[in-house]
């Protein structure tokens, strides 16, 4: 089933709107701060964030908004902006929980990062190696972001709350922010001619 | 892509009653503009822009029967000198660039990221990486800052203007960035294009 038909067929069991404007959607969410800890939950807290830090005001999508993830991708940055591996390079586990259910169960970045890099899919580059022993600054990046192409299509309904959860074994995050973006196509809402 | 690009042009013509466009010839394209007024704003001002320095369009619409689907929106850094230079390199790894696509009065992108440390690439590998002399061994990697619009290619119709409103933040302190007269912000629109061909109708 494509993406669209999938997006359309979710929302109709649940008695959403199908209608509105077709996009590629972006949502993303940041956590300040996070220092040393063994769990992070994105799109759980958005208070005290900018519009720079996330796109969204609450756990959900609007009532006529929804999306389907194709990509989940992270990355951990210091206070002088350097990206970094994200939580070291501790082994780390994604879930990606909608409403009541886990529909991404513990599903491992480490390979799609840093060093130990070797993408799940042969589309991706690997999140990136020490680049010739260079000093990384904010301007010369040595890694690259952690991303993970989804291989199912995973839907996001509309007024539906949603989180993104890792886990690790104390996993190094630093004082600077951990960030976590959903990508993939979506509708936003869309007046047409009501208005 | 659900539908191909060819599919989607005609079906938005269609919808919106632009019979002979099916009938042009169809291309592959972008158009390019800097925000040199650092507005916030990409492709409004475009009229005033040199060409093809800053700009490859005289105005940000497209004439009778031109159209564009956006399939990849991808954003820059022009600095004072005319040269193009990558967004993580001059913004540093921190910054995003938060923008909207606007079409006509709607807003079809919304509230969309790109981030310096490299946007998400969907299926693209991964940045270009920068080389000091011939033979030297690479220092570092300049991530893409492009949004691929696999889920929904986004038609830009004949005589309808567009623009992209765009801020620069810090995503760490979520502070905003200023731009300057030396990293100002550019953004290109590539995809399939259909541009006015005469032959069906002269």
């Amino acid at each position: 089933m494509s993406q669209v038909g999938k997006l359309g067929y979710v929302d109709s069991k649940l008695g959403a709107p199908t209608s509105g404007q077709q996009t590629t959607r972006i949502l993303f969410n940041t956590i300040e701060n996070p220092g040393t800890t063994s769990s992070l939950s994105f799109f759980k807290n958005f208070q005290g964030l900018t519009n720079g830090q996330t796109n969204l005001t609450q756990n959900k999508l609007d009532s006529m908004e929804s999306m389907v993830i194709k990509t989940i991708w992270l990355s951990q940055l210091t206070t002088a902006d350097i990206l970094q591996f994200f939580g070291g390079t501790a082994q780390q586990t994604l879930s990606v929980i909608v409403g009541n259910q886990t529909v991404v169960k513990n599903l491992p970045i480490q390979f799609n990062q840093g060093i130990n890099g070797q993408a799940f899919d042969r589309l991706h580059e690997n999140g990136g190696g020490l680049v010739d022993d260079q000093t990384p600054t904010s301007q010369s990046q040595t890694i690259q972001p952690v991303e993970i192409r989804l291989l199912t299509d995973i839907v996001i309904p509309p007024q539906v709350a949603f989180e993104v959860r890792i886990e690790s074994n104390a996993g190094v995050y630093g004082t600077g922010a951990v960030v976590c973006a959903l990508s993939g196509y979506g509708k936003i809402f869309s007046a047409g001619a009501s208005f | 892509m659900a539908l191909s690009a060819q599919d989607k042009i005609l079906y938005v013509a269609n919808k919106l009653g632009l019979s002979t466009l099916k009938n042009m010839q169809g291309s592959t394209g972008a158009v390019y503009d800097v925000d040199t007024d650092i507005s916030g704003q990409i492709f409004s001002s475009a009229s005033r822009h040199q060409n093809p320095g800053v700009t490859n369009i005289t105005e940000n619409q497209f004439e009778v029967n031109e159209a564009l689907l956006v399939e990849n929106i991808a954003f820059y850094v022009l600095g004072t000198d005319g040269i193009v230079r990558n967004f993580q390199s001059v913004y540093g790894s921190s910054a995003v660039i938060v923008y909207d696509l606007v079409i006509g009065n709607k807003r079809v992108m919304k509230d969309t990221p790109v981030f310096a440390a490299g946007s998400p690439y969907t299926f693209a590998n991964a940045g270009v990486k920068s080389e000091g002399a011939p033979g030297a061994p690479f220092s570092s990697y300049s991530p893409r800052h492009q949004t691929f619009m696999e889920g929904a290619g986004i038609l830009i119709p004949p005589q309808i203007q567009w623009y992209v409103d765009y801020r620069i933040f810090d995503v760490v302190t979520g502070a905003t960035i200023a731009a300057t007269d030396s990293t100002t912000i550019g953004c290109y629109l590539f995809g399939t294009r259909v541009l006015l061909n005469f032959n069906t109708t002269i």
